[in-house]
């Protein structure tokens, strides 16, 4: 049990120009929370995983586990376990041996190896396989002896570095759950990669959002979803991915087609502090609806409509100045618009909507 | 320093011994080869470290290059020698490929014994050289040798094969073809079955014949393979002094440029250390003539080796 | 041998079946001849040689030069009786010579080509590349015209006339080819093995020793096989370095006595030589499974 510490830390790819993978990362990670750490690939999500565990240098800041600096300490060093995305279980081993390896090499006397197997196996499902070698294994039961590896160890903190993408879409759900119930119950420091903004949102205590190996924030779920920091996050957290349109700016609020949409005070004032004419207005899916046409909406041809039985996802165009911008609607799956029907849509709830700086990015209402 | 010390001292001690070794065993002499080659030295100037006696070699310049460059016969008549070792390399080279590939191809396919045929294609390469040149030398031989005797029984000529013509260097290419083509084989098969079976599926589906599919899938899938196996195989048949000179023995007609170098080091009284450096040093600039224009070839068709 | 392009074979079985024609999993009865065909008769060219100094080596050396060929002529055992019986030369420690330097030339060029390929495969160090270069640049220089340098090398180190010294000369031939054919075999164990072995508590060379190693076995058995090889039968070097003592002479030089300037003993110099075969062959059989993985991978990848 250790709680977790990026000082500044950065990973930087010699090359011309050198790439900062991961550029002054600062998070901290309490003792038993589980972490996940989120981002488009090309992210750094991968390679701060990877410093955390010691297989890629520190070129600069520091990194603490358990309010110890092991920045210089070699992997063995750090009392970490790791799961891989490709499970990277030793093919030449047995289940057993695979996840008693470690023990073994910290000379753990051979009985209380088999017990702890044992132990771990029985938690995992996995007593039937363990004199299986890992080529004889489902790749379900191969993702198990990768987790199993990992608690036999009773490290201080788990790593997890997208251990569900190999798994097919039902499992990884039911493998969702399975990891974070047993997170829980063992309470162990979690640090878990992943490119799936659906497993972040559900599996972790906080979720930290990395791109161009910039952390763009750190926060609960909820929080992630309801005030996005920036631009970036509000696009990349949430399925449907929210609208975000640049739109002109007028003292009442912002004008899309024709509708005015009235904004919050803290809204306008941070954009009037910085004089802007413009604004990147987003709003999600579920936030927009669609209205009778007598009252005031935005006008909006329907180009494809998913069905997604309880709910249905319409996309349409809507003329914003001269151009035209596709928004998604979330509507009801019972009674969804036709193909190239005209409907009118407008903002359900105005506190839903969210206000970046149109070049920065960044929240206008703080 | 330190930071570069702490990074790569694992790669470096894991190739310390190996370049240690090549530095004591290859490099140095390699150094002292080249110089050997400005110098007249030989059997009685040397320096014997065993009778004590000093060097008496001299240094003379260049004049071992002029006078191999000059194509004179005492010298190897190293224009024309090159010239056969061109033909013996890339003929040589060329069966080992064709029927490499050829081999391959039918092995690749699901065809019952198949591991026997292995064991038995492979077979060649697992026979010591000299065992092979002495069976072949056996099997060529004019009188009794057993080629010859089948010739004669179908109603062929029966040329002196090992004598003193060109029959004599076809007879080489015959026994290091034997000899090579396990190689060859062995990689090409595995360079085949590295092609994802989807790519043939793929190209089924899209109408390609069975040409089409060997032209337009199996060559460009083995590009990479090939390409290596032909440099190595280009190197080591140029240097194949065992199989030459224990078949036909110090023959003219399959002098090559290794072999000639042999015959100066090793026949005589003489033994002729300078020149057959000289030798050395210019096989070594041939092939890495060739290897540069290969590379670059090869750079050209967007491979990267 | 045929090469019949008309009708190239493919790498995916069901394909294969499928590119013969429209019958799934079958292949005509007229293909089937013709595969086997090809491949019988390339087998017997591949085969009859060694099978041949067979036949001979059960005849007398009299009766191994007549011109008519005949699978048995007068044979018997005498002349594998005469061999190692000594009469030439103590047969038998030569053989004792030759397996010793040919074993202790594979475990050496093993251990250094493995070590050196693991570090090529997964280091970036600063002289990599000229290494990896100057491994190939060594193949092209035909090194027994510097038996005299290394003569006086070995002589320095105090090695000339050991079988130490000529394992390592044999070294210097096998080590280059074996170090890019286990690079290229290493490249295809995934790194991730090496990054759970070093979480899991592994230094880097306990990384390769305990994974790595055991994971590369074909490759490894490839690399013997060459290594071995190298060594088995190699009389050049053999002969400069080794002292000149009947008892310390390795196999490939002792058979040298058959060959005598135009009064070859084939009968006896075919029982030697399948005398010398038998353990290179049993070496081959060995490791012939993991050939095509052990060597492609190498080839593959350059």
């Amino acid at each position: 049990m250790a709680e977790v510490a990026y000082d500044s830390a950065s990973r930087i790819f010699s090359g011309n120009p050198p790439v900062r993978a991961v550029d002054q990362l600062n998070l901290d990670v309490a003792d038993g929370e589980f972490l996940v750490l989120v981002g488009p690939s090309g992210s750094g999500k991968s390679t701060a995983l990877r410093m955390l565990a010691g297989l890629e240098d520190v070129d600069e800041g520091a990194i603490k586990i358990g309010g110890k600096d092991v920045t210089n300490v070699p992997p063995k060093g750090r009392d970490i376990a790791m799961v891989f995305q490709s499970y990277a279980l030793y093919p030449h081993m047995t289940v057993a041996d695979n996840m008693g390896f470690a023990l073994k090499l910290r000379g753990v006397d051979k009985g209380e190896i088999k017990n702890k197997v044992a132990e771990a196996a029985k938690m995992l499902d996995l007593t039937k396989y363990l004199d299986r070698k890992p080529k004889a294994l489902s790749g379900g039961q191969r993702q198990r002896v990768a987790m199993g590896r990992a608690i036999v160890r009773e490290p201080s903190v788990f790593l997890m570095d997208e251990p569900l993408s190999n798994l097919d879409a039902k499992l990884r759900v039911e493998t969702r759950a399975n990891i974070a119930a047993l997170q829980q119950r063992l309470g162990t420091t979690t640090i878990y990669v992943t490119h799936d903004q659906v497993e972040a949102m559900t599996m972790g205590h906080r979720v930290a959002v990395l791109k161009d190996g910039l952390l763009q924030q750190c926060d609960t779920p909820r929080n992630l979803y309801d005030r996005p920091a920036n631009a970036f996050v509000a696009g990349f957290m949430g399925s449907p991915a929210m609208n975000l349109k640049t739109v002109p700016l007028t003292s009442e609020g912002a004008k899309l087609d024709g509708v005015v949409v009235p904004l919050s005070r803290a809204a306008l004032g941070g954009a009037s502090g910085e004089s802007l004419s413009e604004v990147t207005f987003g709003i999600r899916p579920e936030a927009l609806g669609i209205v009778p046409s007598s009252e005031a909406g935005m006008d909006m041809t329907v180009e494809l409509v998913e069905e997604l039985g309880a709910d249905a996802l319409v996309h349409g165009a809507v003329r914003i100045g001269d151009s035209s911008e596709r928004f998604v609607v979330r509507v009801d799956g019972r009674t969804p618009p036709t193909l190239g029907q005209n409907v009118k849509v407008a903002v359900r709830d105005t506190s839903e909507i969210h206000l970046f700086h149109p070049e920065t990015g960044n929240r206008l209402d703080g | 320093m330190r930071r570069f010390l702490d990074r790569h001292w694992y790669a470096y001690a894991m190739v310390l011994p190996v370049v240690v070794v090549v530095a004591v065993l290859v490099l140095y002499p390699l150094v002292q080869g080249v110089y050997f080659t400005f110098t007249d030295v030989n059997e009685a100037t040397i320096a014997n470290p065993v009778l004590d006696r000093p060097a008496t070699y001299e240094f003379t310049g260049l004049r071992n290059y002029l006078n191999v460059l000059s194509g004179d016969s005492s010298y190897g008549a190293f224009w024309s020698t090159l010239v056969r070792t061109l033909i013996w390399t890339f003929g040589c080279v060329f069966f080992h490929y064709t029927i490499g590939l050829g081999l391959a191809l039918l092995l690749n396919r699901q065809v019952r014994g198949r591991s026997l045929y292995r064991v038995a294609l492979v077979l060649p390469w697992a026979v010591p050289a000299f065992i092979s040149a002495f069976a072949w030398k056996y099997m060529f031989n004019a009188q009794y040798g057993i080629v010859n005797q089948v010739l004669r029984a179908v109603g062929l000529p029966d040329p002196v094969w090992l004598g003193q013509s060109d029959w004599a260097l076809v007879a080489v290419v015959v026994v290091n073809v034997w000899l090579g083509v396990p190689f060859m084989m062995v990689a090409l098969l595995g360079g085949l079955q590295s092609i994802p079976g989807d790519l043939y599926e793929a190209a089924e589906v899209d109408g390609a014949t069975p040409w089409q599919r060997f032209r337009d899938i199996t060559l460009p899938g083995l590009r990479s393979v090939s390409s290596t196996v032909v440099l190595l195989g280009v190197i080591w048949t140029f240097n194949m002094f065992a199989i030459v000179y224990l078949v036909a023995g110090p023959n003219p007609n399959t002098r090559i440029l290794v072999t000639y170098a042999f015959e100066r080091f090793f026949s005589g009284a003489s033994r002729d250390y300078a020149v057959a450096s000289t030798y050395g040093v210019l096989i070594l600039s041939v092939l890495l003539v060739f290897a540069s224009v290969y590379r670059r070839a090869l750079r050209e068709q967007g491979e990267v080796w | 041998m045929t090469f019949d392009a008309s009708s190239p074979r493919v790498a995916n079985p069901a394909a294969a079946a499928r590119a013969t024609g429209f019958r799934r999993g079958t292949r005509s009865t007229a293909a089937s001849i013709g595969l086997h065909t090809a491949l019988i008769t390339a087998s017997l060219i591949a085969v009859f040689p060694v099978f041949w100094v067979l036949v001979t080596s059960f005849k007398p050396d009299a009766r191994a030069v007549e011109t008519t060929p005949k699978l048995f002529n007068e044979s018997s055992l005498d002349n594998y009786v005469r061999v190692l019986s000594g009469e030439k030369g103590d047969f038998l420690a030569w053989f004792g010579n030759s397996v010793l330097i040919a074993l202790l030339t594979t475990a050496i060029a093993v251990f250094l080509s493995a070590t050196t390929a693991y570090a090529a495969s997964r280091f970036l160090f600063p002289g990599k590349r000229s290494l990896m270069l100057s491994f190939l640049v060594v193949q092209m220089f035909p090194f027994a015209v510097l038996i005299v340098p290394l003569y006086n090398v070995l002589l320095a180190l105090g090695l000339q006339g050991t079988s130490l010294g000529l394992v390592l000369v044999y070294c210097t031939t096998a080590v280059p080819f074996c170090t890019y054919m286990l690079k290229g075999y290493f490249d295809t164990i995934p790194q991730d093995i090496d990054e759970a072995g070093r979480v899991d508590g592994l230094s880097p060379f306990g990384v390769f020793w305990r994974l790595v190693l055991p994971l590369a076995r074909p490759g490894l058995a490839v690399t013997a096989f060459y290594a071995f090889l190298t060594a088995w039968g190699e009389v050049a070097f053999a002969s400069a370095f080794l002292s000149a003592a009947d008892e310390s002479k390795t196999l490939a030089v002792g058979l040298q006595v058959f060959v005598q300037q135009n009064r070859t003993e084939w009968g006896h110099l075919a029982a030697a030589s399948i005398v010398v075969a038998i353990p290179a062959v049993v070496v081959f059989y060995l490791v012939q499974r993991f050939l095509v993985t052990g060597l492609s991978s190498g080839a593959v990848k350059g």
